[in-house]
């Protein structure tokens, strides 16, 4: 059944993204933050899960990374940009480059 | 010049190392290192195998507004920005990790990067004196790189609008031949 098959995949994904945000934060903590979106607190906790607590969060039959592009009006300006000049690779980035971390950071503490 | 620790000037060597390796000018060396501009111009040339180049640094403010080097310029503040604000990262240590980012996606677009590490340095310094500001695209919503004081209301970046003769160059239409 192509249901159960999904239910796999989404699995494998989440365990996969998972190990690699770990090795991301340990590689480079900030770097990962930015590329991940996570704020510290967050970073902290995941680098220290071991691997039967990371099975355990990825057994779930929905997606523990989100989708980042938030809107449909931003997904089109990327997607179907009229006047694209070969940079919707650079606009794309730039756009995440911008957004905020999860949970939203609360501010003040710079 | 006596009173710094060793450990500290380790850091500050390190830091000198890592910014020639990316393309610093000793300008932007004498400013956010505390070595001297002798020990500087030695570490220049055992890095590079070169003297460092003479002459000033780009001064102004225009260069980031044209089209393309404001899409690489926004890009780039856009990373450093969340380094230092998001992740916490202090000024310098966002800066170095922001360009490395910035050189990433260009390996990853198989394009030059169009903003060099000096360049990037005086865009940084450009927003800390109040020269340049962010404006919101009313279009794609990102933040582009703008003149202070400039008008935001109906602001519409490069990406989404163009400039007509944009990537028009004679450098770009050879490039696209050559693909063909």
């Amino acid at each position: 059944m192509s249901q159960t098959n999904f239910l796999d995949e989404i699995q494998e994904i989440n365990l996969a993204y998972l190990l690699l945000a770990q090795r991301l934060l340990d590689e480079d903590r900030e770097a990962a933050m930015f590329r991940l979106k996570i704020d510290s607190d967050v970073a902290e906790l995941i680098v220290t899960l071991n691997a039967r607590q990371l099975t355990k969060l990825a057994r779930t039959s929905q997606l523990l990374c989100r989708f980042s592009q938030t809107s449909a009006e931003r997904l089109r300006q990327l997607t179907d940009n009229p006047r694209d000049q070969g940079l919707a690779g650079l606009h794309a980035s730039l756009l995440l480059a911008s957004d905020t971390f999860e949970p939203m950071p609360s501010g003040g503490d710079k | 010049m006596s009173q710094k620790s060793l450990v500290d000037e380790m850091h500050q060597v390190q830091l000198a190392i890592e910014l020639i390796e990316l393309g610093a000018r000793l300008q932007v060396l004498e400013t956010e290192t505390e070595l001297s501009r002798t020990r500087l111009i030695k570490l220049y040339k055992e890095v590079r195998g070169m003297s460092p180049p003479k002459g000033m640094l780009p001064f102004s403010t225009d260069w980031f507004i044209t089209w393309l080097p404001n899409v690489h310029s926004s890009l780039f503040y856009n990373i450093y920005l969340s380094l230092k604000e998001a992740a916490g990262c202090d000024r310098i240590d966002a800066f170095v990790k922001a360009y490395r980012l910035y050189g990433e996606q260009m390996s990853l677009e198989k394009v030059e990067p169009v903003l060099g590490l000096t360049r990037a340095w005086t865009l940084i310094r450009f927003f800390e004196s109040d020269l340049l500001q962010l404006n919101q695209c009313t279009r794609c919503k990102g933040q582009f790189v703008a003149h202070a004081h400039s008008p935001a209301q109906s602001y519409v970046c490069g990406i989404c609008q163009p400039p007509s003769r944009a990537g028009k160059t004679r450098k770009s239409q050879q490039e696209n031949s050559e693909k063909m």
